[in-house]
């Protein structure tokens, strides 16, 4: 069932170029639907959230050992849940493309398998694939579709990602010639026992800060963020959607999967660097957003400041603090997902994102206002909204650890400035006196129906994860709990 | 009398060159397809033939060893020899002497066969220069043609020089060992003649010559310029299998050279501490990769940066004899194979675009993915591969390639090999932002779609088939390799 929805995408992509062009949204937003639901069985058809479930195994390169391993457990299945959800909204939200949408929602389909991929596959080497492969529609899809810029955006996205993927490379050839398997699952239990998973004379340290800097580049963490900023302002709205709410969840995702369980030791002892990068990524992030005139742009940075609460939940490894981290990565899916609407569906209507020639538009079109506030508010952290659970248990987490306690004061003011640019923004666009051009109902229309649908959805999930956040974090509470158990450990190890 | 079993291929290409010859004499001015006929049916017969021979350790003649490795490059070498004539059949080099080219395309591969089987330094290096002087004349064909001129002198000048130096490191060799045989070499080396200095001379002075063939900076300088004023196809046939014959007779001596496997490297793992021969290729690994990359970023003409890029990945292809293990031996031979059909295809592509558009300049590939959408995927795999992105078969040589790196420890060097990659990505992906419409400039001129004719589509097809497939499936490509590369180093 996990091929199936791997590749479903694929089928989809095959159809959309055998169908005229004018079907290819359709297919698009039907192959999405069809995804969510294969997802929604494959997580009635868990039981329990810690084994590895849905297992397909079989020989892929058999000379060298590599295996088509496929296997979801809670940790996989929450963002694989994500990626479907959000995915969906983002085919949604393709709905207008007009240039060459045959082209469009072929890649789109392409990057949507090589993104359930790389969450379900168990095969060092098949992780490495998929990760590779999602570049490429990536690629086209910000340097075809994308806006004026789009050229340096595009190969600027590429050049740093490639960059992080090669050191990542590096340190999986090492751990497959150490440990002598491409299998995460066992690899994971070989460094767990305390078997070494490197070559005799290779510096487990380096290793880790190779694939660190592998996946902080798609974090992005701070200093290997500025790839972002330029992608999300050219690329076109879905893809900042998928862009923001999936992709930057992979890097997460490999840290969480296989940086960290394959070298806790290194990871503990880089702690304070990891806890030090991410609380300026988080303050100087909002610092950034906050001077921002770009409304997409603002987004982007806000993003960069969030992420940072990712790698600093895994610095302070704590339970609740990682459990924090994971948490705000499945809320800034859906939050960034619903911001990044936000600012497409004034686009379409201004043709401009200047936050200072907008104002007054709460009265144009009341709709949008009241979904742009509210995505607004559940970034910068409201209560009962699932950005103010996420970043509450990060802090927490942090707090109870004894090492890292000074990075959540520190990422405080990050918390501050957050608020400051999101309302100050507010302030500027949505009120104030509103000026007559924004009457004009057949140039500002308040929210169609489509983008409503993309929008309420993810407004209702972000609502939801904030009213009653055990749905999901009992996906992944075992891993947290395991990882935190991993890191102390390793930490009396290396006091010792 | 020997068994002249080993020799058949080499024996059917020069009856395929004979009756090239015949043919093209009786049909004289017309465009020679029977000629060409002939010639890929005399690559494919030799190619067969060398498939299913069984390897023989054995010396024919004292000079020649058919063992698992040199038939290979054979099957390799008439491989691309095939494909290069049928990737000009439409080209303007047949138009022009055309039974004349196709002799010297042959004579060129029967060169390369012996170079690769021969275990002889005289008979290396008469090879060497069977394989020179027809590729010489291959890139002047076009007599009217400046460029064409220009790069067959600079070929000649670069190539008379550096086979000088070479012949006199080689005698050199021979003054020291005494025999001219790679095996009396090998003998010798176990003696200590390592530790002369003269041996030093002679491997510094030997490795000029190999570094040209297989253009390894700063033995390069040829090669844009010879890429570029050459046909197309001619330029693929030079970068790819005049390359591969070259690595293969540097194969055979530093296997004479080199006793067994070199240890593990120490210390931070850039240059091996062993043999000096090894230290000098590994010097014009790194200088080769890094200048290569470096250089074509600059490029703006498809053929020249297709030169750049190949000088790059002949320092990647260095790299594996560099850290000389079975691995990456192996590793080598898998990426030769995927070097072949990335090269083959992004020249023979490039041909179809300029046959169309009277250059190759980046502007040239502009709106292509408008006119043929096909010929630009075609071409943007090419790209992906050649920058060593999965799923593709550049990738799938470059991970076993620098598997083996890193396995003997040579962390630094095997990094560096793979940002190398990460610098080529941006140029290789110029040629791709130049197909799709990456940029607005375009739309003045309304792209009229292209019909490729059947011969162009198979061929394109054919050439970028096994770079999605071998890409996606390896492994029995990697268990041949492997034992194709088994007896070349020694316990």
């Amino acid at each position: 069932m996990l091929s199936l929805t791997i590749f479903l995408p694929v089928v989809g992509l095959l159809l959309c170029w055998a169908l005229p062009a004018k079907h290819a949204r359709a297919i698009n937003v039907v192959t999405n639907v069809a995804v969510l639901v294969l997802v929604l069985m494959v997580w009635g058809g868990m039981q329990g959230m810690e084994t590895l479930q849905h297992v397909e195994k079989a020989d892929w390169i058999p000379a060298v050992g590599i295996q088509w391993h496929i296997a979801v457990d809670g940790l996989s299945l929450s963002l694989l849940l994500l990626t479907a959800f959000v995915s969906l909204t983002a085919a949604i939200a393709s709905w207008g493309i007009e240039k060459n949408p045959r082209g469009y929602h072929m890649l789109f389909l392409l990057l949507l398998t090589g993104m359930l991929g790389v969450f379900v596959a168990m095969d060092l080497f098949l992780f490495y694939v998929f990760w590779e492969i999602m570049l490429l529609p990536m690629y086209f899809l910000i340097g075809m579709w994308g806006g004026p810029r789009r050229q340096y955006a595009s190969i600027k996205f590429f050049l740093y990602t490639l960059a992080g993927s090669v050191l990542l490379l590096a340190g999986l050839i090492l751990v497959r010639m150490g440990a002598n398997t491409w299998s995460i699952p066992e690899i994971v239990a070989m460094a767990k026992s305390g078997q070494s998973i490197l070559p005799e004379g290779v510096n487990p340290s380096l290793v880790f800060v190779a694939m660190f800097i592998g996946f902080a580049v798609k974090v992005p963490t701070f200093p290997f963020h500025t790839w972002l900023p330029d992608a999300h302002v050219e690329a076109p709205t879905p893809i900042s959607m998928i862009l923001a709410g999936v992709l930057l969840k992979m890097g997460g995702y490999g840290l969480m999967r296989i940086a960290y369980p394959f070298f806790p030791e290194a990871a503990a002892g880089w702690s304070t660097a990891i806890a030090i990068i991410s609380v300026i990524a988080i303050v100087y992030g909002a610092f950034v957003a906050l001077a921002q005139t770009d409304f997409k742009k603002m987004i982007a940075y806000s993003s960069v400041s969030h992420m940072g609460f990712v790698t600093l939940g895994l610095a302070a490894g704590t339970a609740e603090a990682i459990n924090g981290a994971m948490y705000m990565m499945l809320a800034h899916g859906t939050i960034s997902a619903m911001l990044f609407m936000i600012v497409g569906v004034i686009y379409d209507r201004a043709h401009h994102r200047d936050i200072d020639r907008f104002g007054g538009l709460a009265w144009a079109m009341p709709k949008y206002f009241l979904l742009a506030s509210f995505a607004f508010f559940a970034s910068l952290g409201l209560p009962g909204l699932s950005g103010f659970i996420a970043e509450m248990t990060t802090f927490i987490g942090t707090f109870k650890s004894d090492s890292q306690r000074w990075a959540a004061w520190a990422s405080l003011a990050g918390i501050v400035m957050t608020a400051a640019y999101y309302l100050i923004t507010l302030q500027k666009v949505y009120l104030g006196k509103t000026p007559a051009v924004y009457q004009d109902k057949s140039h500002y229309p308040d929210l169609s129906k489509r983008e409503a649908a993309v929008l309420v959805p993810l407004a209702l999930v972000t609502l939801w994860m904030g009213i009653w956040p055990a749905t999901a974090m009992n996906l992944y509470a075992y891993f947290t709990t395991n990882l935190e158990s991993l890191l102390k450990a390793a930490t009396v190890g290396l006091g010792s | 009398m020997p068994d002249l079993g080993p020799l058949v291929p080499s024996i059917l290409l020069t009856v395929a060159a004979l009756a090239v010859l015949l043919t093209d004499l009786l049909g004289r001015g017309r465009r020679p397809v029977v000629p060409a006929v002939l010639a890929i049916a005399g690559f494919v017969t030799a190619g067969l033939v060398a498939w299913g021979q069984a390897p023989d350790t054995a010396v024919v003649f004292g000079v020649l060893r058919a063992d698992a490795f040199g038939l290979a490059m054979t099957v390799f070498c008439c491989l691309v020899g095939a494909l290069t004539v049928v990737a000009t059949m439409r080209g303007e080099a047949f138009r022009t002497p055309g039974g004349e080219y196709l002799l010297l395309i042959l004579a060129a591969v029967l060169g390369m066969i012996i170079l690769s089987m021969s275990v002889d330094l005289v008979t290396l290096y008469l090879a060497f220069e069977t394989v020179s002087i027809p590729s010489y004349v291959l890139v002047g064909m076009r007599r009217s043609d400046l460029k064409a001129n220009e790069a067959s002198m600079k070929y000649v000048l670069f190539g008379a020089v550096s086979s000088a130096a070479m012949l006199y490191g080689l005698s050199l060799l021979v003054g020291l060992v005494g025999s001219t045989s790679l095996d009396a070499l090998s003998v010798a080396m176990t003696n200590g003649i390592g530790a002369q200095p003269i041996f030093w001379v002679a491997c510094v002075l030997m490795a000029a010559g190999f570094a040209f063939k297989i253009s390894a900076v700063p033995f390069h300088f040829w090669a844009p310029d010879v890429y570029a004023g050459a046909p197309a196809a001619v330029g693929g046939f030079l970068a790819v299998a005049s390359k591969a014959a070259g690595f293969a007779a540097l194969i055979r001596v530093v296997a004479a050279v080199v006793p067994g496997q070199v240890a593990q490297a120490t210390g931070a793992g850039w240059l091996p501490d062993g043999p000096f021969l090894l230290q000098v290729v590994g010097v014009l690994a790194i200088l080769s990769m890094t200048f290569g990359n470096a250089a074509a970023l600059r490029q703006t003409e498809i053929k020249r940066l297709l030169a750049w890029s190949s000088i790059a990945h002949a320092g990647y292809i260095l790299l594996a004899i560099t850290v000389w293990s079975d691995s990456t031996l192996a590793g080598l031979v898998l990426y030769l194979v995927a070097y072949l059909f990335m090269n083959l295809a992004a020249f023979a592509i490039a041909g179809m675009v300029i046959r169309r558009q009277g250059s190759g300049e980046m502007s040239a590939f502009r709106g292509l993915a408008r006119r043929n959408v096909w010929l630009a995927v075609a071409l943007a795999i090419v790209m992906f591969s050649l920058t060593g992105l999965p799923p593709f078969f550049g990738f799938v040589g470059k991970l076993q390639l620098f598997y083996g790196v890193f396995a003997k420890g040579y962390i630094a060097l095997g990094v560096l090999g793979l940002l190398n990659g990460v610098v080529s990505l941006y140029y290789y992906m110029r040629v791709v932002t130049a197909m799709f419409p990456f940029s607005e400039q375009e739309g003045e001129e309304a792209a009229t779609a292209w019909r490729l004719p059947l011969a162009d589509k198979l061929l394109s097809a054919g050439l970028v088939a096994p770079v999605v497939l071998f890409g996606l499936f390896w492994s029995p490509l990697w268990e041949w390799a492997k034992a194709v590369t088994e007896s070349v180093i020694g316990g």
